[in-house]
This record gives structure tokens, C-alpha cells and sequence, in this order.
């Protein structure tokens, strides 16, 4: 019976692989709600992951995701420890010389967060103050950028909202959707979005995958495209957004 | 046999190690000036009988005065009652960390208020007087067991107290260094320290003691002057006792 | 009676603290500091990039890390002395709350008290962020502290305590002028274990956004994505510190052992 059962399930695997389309693994660190997170059931879900997922189902390939955490998700690709990231990553000038990024797939701006009673309505309001981001997130990156600020980095941008609930540091800035998650959801009765930043230019999220990694690089921006032109986009906006 | 008050009064004391039991029925009577040497078999409960004189071990029903103060009185200061008594290890005891000096004087300057130079002083007399002044710079550990003894005593005197405590003094040391701690205990004997002493010396007892107590099984058998014990023992426990260690 | 009835305590996590007869970890403690010292003036002279800009980058978070190792360390001195001297009380109320304490800290990860301690801490009392794990990894390590305290309290012989009850100190003298002076020489090598463990426990801090070694260089990598080369350095850094401790933990050691040479 068990060498039945072993054969059995050998021959599936077989024909799993043989017959299977192409997988390709993203790494998400699902702790960014609504992009990627984990819901109460413990599936990772969110924007990100539908949208790979349907861009696969047009693409030809099979979307797997693996919850990493962010603080060395950029390292585990470099190391192919996955196929690719897509985790809200920002395209950047400085991440596109170590990864190669696809077609956007999202457009975020800096989101600033603070106390339901503060008045601040900038960085620049909050000077000599702490302020709190995810580490190697352009919001943190953001915050850097503003003399006179103490940048204090997390390793979960939930730790940082926790932190500016209980009065450690003054303010957080995040994505807008993720700012809109813990602002208007679970914080809603003590945090506000005290502004939402324009950066002059505009940031967008795109899937990083190795340097000269083409092929993979190809099949998702296949699939990407192919989103966009059937609106599925507009639809998984409405329903993780809800703009 | 002493028309004095006594200075240490032990009543009917009852000794229990949990179902052993250790000191029955035990009364003896100490004047001041007194030497008492207590012999006894090991497990006799002779060493048990002289930590109760402070209070090292507890007892279970009796009474023990010690200069007019109960010890069984819980309103009763142990430690002021300890001060005047003066009490010798089998293993010495000396504190490890201090300098011979500073095993004397800790006591006089802590409990006394005592001024460090005026502890020094009564300090080195005392070493003087166990021939040991030249190592009052030294660790214990730096001491032989013999010289250890005797520096314990000259500690124990630090205090002034009035009755010194002696239990078995001798039996950890190596024979040759045996002399020279009896040679202290005498001195001070001669000088009329109220003295008890637990020991198996024989030669000790015979020469310093005015009364030898012995004891079997937890209870004294038998109290006589050194010469009536050794040369003419009423019981025959004593006798069994003397014939084996003679 | 022998030279060398001081009981020594067992240690089983910790740095290896060489001592002056210990030939063959003094050697390796030399071949590692120099290799240690060597590769941090190599590296950075002979590939300034990335390494110097790295170097330049961490040593506030040398700062804090020792800002929190040295707080944290005296608090739980504290607590550890209070600790073991109440699971040796016979005070049964007070010996209770002590193994109790114990029991409870040994029995969760310190990764979880610490993030129970500063969120918990949040929600009671507003504290910076420091405080917060200077305070939960002191209320771990007092425990850890309390045990090292008892068994070098109990390691004494009981016949330096009944000494000095016989001259007329109290108990509480007696633990302070005989007992504790020597338990110190039993404690120290433990307690230079825990400081060192310790202090490479602190980076644990960094999950709670302390900007200490680890997380400045954590911030630097996620920048500049030179992984590699940033938790190198990192990892001499911490090297050099807990050689040079486990030498200065020695040397202490060495010291205070003085009445126990001839």
C-alpha cells in the first residue's frame, strides 16, 4: 500500500512538473497592507500578489510567493534565492543599478502620518522630532532627506505605527495605501494622514528581478501588460484601494 | 560544688535532626572562670551541645542562660549575647578574603564602632601573644592549619569576650601543629578565660580542665574532675570510652 | 584544608574568557585580535568603497550598543544580586516572588520579552525607545544574573557564615563584610560571560528600531545594497569588542583573586 501510494504520488509529481506552465517565485514581504500582506487565514494576499497572479494567468507563467522579510529581500535576489520581488518595491535610480525592474505596476506617493491631535502638516513641521519608516523604503529615504529630523528606521512598517500610537516618535511616512490601511482602518481613532507628499517626480512600483535576468524579466512585463490593457488593474484598485 | 551564679545555666535541652535525636535531656552548669572539657565518642552530640551555648544550632524545648540573658527568649539580642562569646572552627573559619589583621579587627571596628587603629592595636597585641604578630600582612591561605588556629583564637579574643567556645580545635590539624595550638588554649586557661572545650585531647583535658563532661548517644553520662574521670570512671561507658582511646 | 576549594561555575554560553593559564585560548586570543584589528585597517585602506564609507557609518551605533549593554548590565546587577539573595531567603513569601521571577524569564525567548516588555511598556508608560530595551534586557538578564548571584552566594562555605554569626554580625552583615566579598571572586567570571552575552544580545535591540551597530548597519546595507561587506564589518566590530572585554574580564579576574595566591 505504501510503495502503491509512493508511486502514486511520484507519478504525479512527474506530470506536475511536465505539464505545469512556467513558475516563477516572488519574494513580498507581507507586511504592507493592502499590497501584500497576510490575512487572518494566513494566505499571503493584497494588490501585489492578485495582480502578479493575473498576470500570470496572461502571461503563461504560475505566480508562487514567498513571504521574506524586507531587510535583505534585495540580497536573497541577488543570491537567486527567488525569481523576482515584488513587494512594493519603488523604481529608483539607485535600486536600478543593482536590479532590473519591469514596467510599473503601481503609483504611490509618500504618505505623512501623525497623532490624531498633532498639528504638523509637513517634515519640515517636525524638526528635532523622531520620525519613524521601514527600513530601505523610499519613505524612510524621504525622511532622510530632511535636515533636522531624527529618521528612526523599523523593520515592519506596523512597528512604526505602533510605535507613533503609544507617543515614541512623531510621525511615520509610508505609501499612501499602506498610510490609508493603518490611518483609516485600524489606527483610524488616534492616527491621522497629515499630508501626502509630492516628491516632484513620480514613484512607482515595479517588479525587481537579477541584473540580466531577461527572460523572467519579459514574461512578467508580458503579463503586466496584458493587465493593463484589460483593466484588471482598475479592478483590483477597487477592490484592495478602493479609489 | 560552686557557690557562684553560674555564668552559662543549660536546662533539660532536647535536640532533634529531624527524627534524630540529638541531645537529650541535657543540664550542665558553667561558673565563670570554669574549664570544661566535653569528651564523648564522635556523634555523641558534644559538638551539637556547644553550638547551642550560641545559638549556632536551635533547640528544641529546655533552656539556655547565658549570662542572665534566655536564649530561648526571642526578645533576646543573639547577636549582642554573641559578642561575649567567643567561638573556635575545626576547619578555622578564617575569613578568606581578609589579611590576618583585618580577620581580628572586622569584628571590634564593625560591631564595636571601634577605631581602626585602636582594633590594630589590641589586634597585634593578640597576635603577639600567638607568636604570630609578623604575619599580621598575610592571607590565611599563606598560613599553615596550626598558625590558621591560633589566629582564629587571637579573633575570637578580639571581641573581649567572656566565655570562649572551642569546638575540636586540634582534630584538623597535622600532629606537630597540634602543640602549639594547645599552648594558646593553656595560656588562656591560665589566665582564666571561662573556657568550653570540645576536643579529644586527652593530655589537654587532664592538665587545664576543673571538670570533664562526658557524653554517649546525645546524653552526658557522666561530669567529674579530670582526675576521678581518667583514673577512676564510674560508668561503664566512660570506662569502654577512656579503654579505647587510651 | 586545600588551596583550591573555591567552586567555579560552570558556563555554558558566553565568550571565552582566556585566563592566564589558559595557554592555548591566550594564543588564539592574540591570532584573533590581530587578524581582527588587521582586517579592519586592511579592508577599508585598500577598498575604501564600500568599506571606510561603512565605518564611517556605524559608530554611533557603537554608542548606543554599549550605552545599552552598560545600563542594562547594572540594572541587572542589581536585580540579579536582589534576585539571588531572595531564592536564598527563608523567607518563604520572598523566595517565592524570586523563583517565580526566574522561572517565568528563563521559560521565554529573550527576542519575545522583548518585544512583549516595549509594546507593553507603550502602553503604560511613554519612555524613549532606549530606556525600553535597556529595562527589558535588564528584567532578562536579572534573572539569568539572580542564578549566577546564588550559586556564588552558595559556593561559600558555610563555615565563613557561621564565623561570623559567632562574633555577633547579623545575617545581613555577614552577606555584606564575609559572604559577598568572596562570592564576588566566584561571580565575576560568570558575570563577564553574561556582560559579553550581553552585549551581543543587544543586538536584538535593533528589531526594536534602537539604532544600535547592528541596525546602522542594516540602514547602510538597505541603502547601498552591499550586503556582504557591511555584516562583515559588523562582525569585526562586535569581534574586536568582545575580545578586548574578555581580556579586561580576565585581567579583573586576575585581581581580585589576590588572597587566593600564596
Amino acid at each position: 500500500m505504501k510503495k502503491l501510494l509512493f508511486v502514486l504520488g511520484m507519478f504525479l509529481i512527474l506530470c506536475n512538473s511536465a505539464w505545469a506552465e512556467k513558475e516563477i517565485v516572488f519574494a513580498t514581504d507581507a507586511t504592507w497592507p493592502p499590497m501584500e500582506f497576510v490575512n487572518d487565514q494566513k494566505q499571503v494576499v493584497g494588490y501585489a500578489i492578485d495582480y502578479m497572479t493575473a498576470a500570470g494567468k496572461e502571461a503563461g507563467f504560475k505566480a508562487v510567493f514567498k513571504n521574506t522579510a524586507w531587510d535583505g529581500i534585495f540580497a536573497g535576489l541577488a543570491a537567486s534565492k527567488y525569481d523576482a520581488v515584488a513587494s512594493s518595491v519603488s523604481i529608483t535610480e539607485k535600486r536600478k543599478k543593482a536590479m532590473d525592474f519591469s514596467e510599473p505596476y503601481f503609483t504611490v506617493r509618500q504618505a505623512l502620518i501623525v497623532a490624531k491631535d498633532s498639528a504638523a502638516k509637513s517634515l519640515e513641521d517636525l524638526k528635532g522630532q523622531k520620525v519613524g519608516g521601514q527600513i530601505g523604503t523610499t519613505g524612510y529615504f524621504t525622511i532622510k532627506t530632511v535636515d533636522g529630523l531624527e529618521a528612526k528606521s523599523y523593520d515592519e512598517v506596523g512597528l512604526a505605527m505602533e510605535d507613533l500610537n503609544v507617543g515614541r516618535i512623531a510621525a511615520v511616512v509610508c505609501d499612501d495605501p499602506v498610510a490609508a490601511n493603518y490611518a483609516l482602518d485600524k489606527y483610524k481613532d488616534t492616527l491621522k494622514i497629515a499630508a501626502v507628499m509630492e516628491s516632484g517626480e513620480v514613484e512607482n512600483y515595479g517588479v525587481a528581478v537579477k541584473k540580466g535576468n531577461k527572460e523572467i524579466l519579459d514574461l512578467i512585463n508580458k503579463g503586466i501588460a496584458a493587465v493593463k490593457e484589460k483593466g484588471i488593474d482598475k479592478e483590483l484598485q477597487e477592490k484592495w484601494i478602493g479609489q | 560544688m560552686n557557690v557562684v551564679e553560674p555564668i552559662i545555666q543549660i536546662q533539660n535541652i532536647n535536640k532533634y535532626f529531624g527524627a534524630f535525636h540529638a541531645l537529650k535531656n541535657v543540664s550542665l552548669d558553667i561558673a565563670p572562670g570554669d574549664k570544661i572539657v566535653v569528651l564523648g565518642p564522635s556523634g555523641s552530640g558534644k559538638s551539637t551541645l556547644l553550638r547551642t551555648i550560641n545559638k549556632l544550632e536551635t533547640i528544641d524545648s529546655g533552656t539556655i542562660i547565658v549570662d542572665g540573658h534566655d536564649l530561648t527568649d526571642p526578645e533576646e539580642d543573639i547577636n549582642a549575647i554573641r559578642m561575649e562569646l567567643g567561638m573556635v572552627f575545626q576547619s578555622f573559619n578564617l575569613f578568606r578574603h581578609l589579611s590576618v589583621l583585618d580577620n581580628l579587627t572586622l569584628a571590634p571596628v564593625k560591631l564595636k564602632k571601634m577605631e581602626k587603629s585602636q582594633a590594630n592595636d589590641i589586634a597585634l597585641r593578640l597576635l603577639d601573644k600567638v607568636g604570630l604578630r609578623d604575619r599580621a600582612g598575610h592571607y590565611p591561605i599563606q598560613l599553615s592549619g596550626g598558625q590558621q588556629q591560633r589566629v582564629a583564637i587571637a579573633r575570637a579574643l578580639a571581641m573581649e569576650p567572656k566565655i570562649m567556645l572551642f569546638d575540636e580545635p586540634t582534630s584538623a590539624l597535622d600532629p606537630e601543629m597540634i602543640g602549639e595550638v594547645l599552648d594558646v588554649m593553656v595560656t588562656l586557661a591560665k589566665e582564666g578565660m571561662t573556657m568550653v572545650v570540645v576536643t579529644h585531647e586527652m593530655g589537654f583535658a587532664r592538665e587545664v580542665a576543673d571538670q570533664v563532661v562526658f557524653m554517649d548517644q546525645g546524653a552526658i553520662v557522666e561530669q567529674a574532675s579530670p582526675d576521678v574521670f581518667f583514673d577512676n570512671p564510674q560508668h561503664q561507658r566512660s570506662k569502654l570510652f577512656l579503654q579505647q582511646i587510651l | 584544608m586545600s588551596k583550591d576549594d573555591i567552586t567555579k561555575i560552570e558556563v555554558g554560553d558566553g565568550a571565552a574568557i582566556p585566563s592566564p593559564d589558559d595557554k592555548g585560548l591566550v594564543s588564539a586570543w592574540w591570532v584573533a585580535l590581530i587578524g581582527t584589528v588587521g582586517m579592519l585597517i586592511a579592508l577599508p585602506v585598500l577598498k575604501p568603497d564600500p568599506y571606510l564609507t561603512i565605518l564611517k557609518f556605524v559608530p554611533d551605533g557603537i554608542v548606543v550598543t554599549f550605552e545599552v549593554t552598560i545600563l542594562a548590565i547594572v540594572f541587572a546587577i542589581i536585580i540579579g544580586l536582589l534576585t539571588g539573595l531572595g531564592r536564598l531567603s527563608s523567607n518563604r513569601f520572598i523566595n517565592m516572588i524570586a523563583s517565580l521571577y526566574v522561572e517565568v524569564v528563563r521559560g521565554i525567548p529573550l527576542l519575545v520579552q522583548l518585544f512583549y516588555i516595549y509594546f507593553a511598556l507603550g502602553r503604560i508608560v511613554r519612555v524613549p525607545d532606549i530606556v525600553a530595551a535597556v529595562i527589558a534586557m535588564a528584567f532578562c538578564y536579572g534573572a539569568y544574573m539572580g542564578e549566577v548571584f546564588r550559586a556564588g552566594i552558595s559556593s561559600i562555605d558555610h563555615g565563613q557564615t557561621e564565623a561570623s554569626l559567632s562574633l555577633g554580625f547579623d545575617k545581613k552583615q555577614t552577606m555584606a563584610y564575609v559572604v559577598l566579598p568572596q562570592a564576588w571572586r566566584t561571580i565575576l567570571p560568570p558575570v563577564g560571560n553574561e556582560f559579553i552575552a550581553l552585549l551581543k544580545d543587544t543586538s536584538l535591540v535593533s528589531i526594536l528600531a534602537v539604532a544600535d551597530i547592528l541596525r546602522r548597519g542594516r540602514e547602510y546595507a538597505a541603502e547601498s545594497f552591499n550586503y556582504f561587506e557591511t555584516y562583515t564589518i559588523i562582525a569585526l566590530i562586535y569581534l574586536l569588542i568582545t575580545l578586548l572585554l574578555s581580556k579586561l574580564i580576565s585581567a579583573m579576574e586576575y585581581r581580585l583573586s589576590h588572597y587566593e595566591r600564596r
